[in-house]
């Protein structure tokens, strides 16, 4: 069993090894964010603090309009999560439980789809949402991407197995479709819904393309694209107590409903559709 | 009992297609519309104002025959490879020392190594700039106390790609490492029982056993991350804004760059053109594999 003793302790070591790489990048973050002016940020001394400031945060608002920028992309991550969630759940309960011409071709375009690039087309889009006046607009963030193709697929996966049995009863007492959706399909499929609004949650609070091609004023952008226009450099150095501030900034929301949820079960999700 | 004809069985499902409406309506203006408009927009000249120009084939032919975009594939296909040969070994290799059946502790193990999919691209790589700053960094100050050479890792058109690549596997691994983790979930630990009677070590259990058994979700995490690597954007834009030169610069910066900075709309929408192709030969596999499943799921 000696084999077996250094076959664990490996593991255990390349698991440890892996935590302190994955968690460094924030502790580092925060350190550098609460840093002093007076401090020095080279080398080792960037890996503790002596005296914690949050004056960097103070600066940070002073550079852009943090608040604003907050509101934007919590306006942008909640509304558009729970529209996609909706939507997309309701389209995937007709892939799943109904038989209409041409839904094969629909299902196949859909696919087919998922495999073209955004970046393909940014050029018409851009020139779409000017035309209806949503540039400058949160809308612009939050509509087009209600309904995806991959959101709706995982969603009719998820649903094939809500019984017929219980919809034929439900159409027996009066329900119509709609009702069958809003009142049990969607009660029943409610780890679907959480894993898919955190992960749509996360991809708008993190999309830099679109709000940076849509949003042009100051006060308009989101807070990704807010840190990423931060002043690089100050005379002859690099802020970089204050960019690091608005960096953790974007993270720290994040970080915070990410542990609220604990986990993502956003994956067994995927892996469940795949063997489909 | 007789075949209602096809327009009786649309009307019947009149709501269902109430439901799917929304998708469809969007897929067609933001979708559909523009990916035609594109398509026409790359044959001309247009700076958004004013008359489009009809050039041919002119915005291809500069495609070809251009440098800097002859720079920006081979940049991108630099990240892909990079990121195909090692993002998907470490993350089985990781999923798979998370799956083992005597870890202690494994669902904080789980919740930490994912957070870096919880950064955004931008804010990341805003710590990495940090990290890899030839003066301030701590890479190069590490470098320096093993007793090597600090590097200019931003700044030379030689190195600019190693961070961006670096921070592309720091951020993904969590990711493709929790698809691959909840695909062994599924593999049937009576294969592993056998395979220890039998003496098989660790390795021998990963290629005779793992691999084979969750093929399908490999295959999937090839194709999922070879078009997020193709459409890499952010990470250079943050992190190197592309430079030094274009040493850095991927595909999509360089269309962003010619259509958003230099007004170039029809080349800019060549370039889109030449990026989905690209990676349309790439998918197409997938896709056939997904078409075909679906239709034996009998819908």
């Amino acid at each position: 069993m000696k084999q077996n003793t250094i076959e664990r302790n490996t593991v255990r070591m390349v698991l440890v090894i892996t935590m302190i790489i994955a968690v460094f990048p924030f502790i580092f973050m925060m350190i550098i964010a609460l840093k002093p002016p007076g401090e020095s940020v080279t080398g080792l001394n960037s890996l503790y603090v002596m005296n914690p400031t949050l004056n960097n945060f103070v600066r940070v608002n002073q550079i852009i309009p943090l608040a604003r920028n907050a509101i934007n992309s919590m306006v942008v991550s909640s509304v558009g999560a729970l529209t996609t969630v909706f939507f997309c759940a309701l389209a995937g309960f007709a892939f799943a439980k109904y038989t209409f011409p041409g839904k094969e071709l629909m299902f196949i375009i859909m696919i087919a789809t998922m495999m073209v690039p955004e970046e393909t087309s940014v050029i018409p889009v851009f020139i779409i949402v000017r035309q209806l006046g949503w540039i400058n607009n949160l809308l612009s963030l939050i509509v087009p991407k209600i309904a995806t193709a991959i959101g709706i697929f995982y969603m009719r996966q998820y649903i094939t197995t809500f019984p017929y049995s219980i919809m034929e009863q439900a159409r027996i007492d009066g329900c119509s479709e709609f009702r069958i959706f809003w009142n049990m399909v969607l009660p029943n499929i409610t780890p679907a819904l959480a894993a898919w609004g955190s992960i749509s949650f996360i991809v708008r609070w993190n999309e830099l393309l679109w709000p940076l091609l849509f949003m042009r004023s100051r006060v308009m952008y989101t807070l990704t694209v807010a840190i990423s226009l931060l002043p690089t450099a100050e005379g002859l150095s690099t802020p970089w107590q204050v960019i690091m501030a608005g960096a953790a900034v974007s993270v720290v929301p994040l970080v915070i409903i990410y542990f609220l949820l604990q986990r993502f079960q956003i994956a067994g999700l995927m892996t469940g559709s795949l063997k489909g | 009992m007789k075949e209602s004809s096809l327009l009786a069985r649309m009307w019947k499902a009149r709501v269902v297609y109430l439901f799917i409406a929304p998708y469809f309506i969007l897929f067609i203006l933001f979708q559909l519309i523009p990916l035609v408009w594109s398509f026409v927009l790359s044959f001309h000249q247009w700076s958004g104002l004013g008359d489009m120009t009809f050039i041919g084939f002119d915005n291809y032919r500069r495609l070809f025959t251009s440098e800097q975009f002859r720079q920006v594939l081979f940049n991108t296909l630099f990240y892909w490879a990079v990121s195909i040969v090692t993002i998907i070994p470490i993350s089985l290799l990781l999923a798979t020392a998370i799956n083992s059946p005597w870890l202690k502790r494994r669902s904080l193990i789980q919740t930490m190594t994912f957070l870096p999919y919880i950064i955004s691209w931008v804010a990341a790589a805003l710590v990495f700039r940090m990290l890899f700053d030839h003066e301030v960094g701590l890479i190069n100050i590490s470098l320096n106390a093993l007793g090597l050479q600090a590097q200019p890792w931003l700044i030379s058109t030689r190195l600019s790609k190693i961070p961006i690549t670096i921070l592309i596997i720091w951020r993904l691994v969590p990711w493709y490492m929790l698809i691959i983790y909840s695909g062994l979930k599924s593999v049937d630990l009576q294969y592993y029982e056998a395979a220890v009677i039998e003496g098989a070590n660790a390795l021998q259990r990963l290629i005779k056993i793992t691999i084979p058994l969750i093929s399908t979700i490999l295959f999937f995490c090839f194709i999922t991350l070879t078009i997020e690597t193709f459409r890499i954007f952010a990470q250079p834009y943050a992190l190197t804004q592309g430079g030094p030169g274009n040493s850095s610069m991927s595909i999509v910066q360089y269309l962003y760059i010619n259509g958003f900075e230099f007004f170039n709309l029809g080349y800019a929408s060549t370039v889109g053109y030449a990026l989905a192709l690209i990676l349309l030969a790439v998918s197409s596999l997938q896709l056939r594999n997904m078409v075909k499943r679906n239709k034996e799921m009998n819908m």
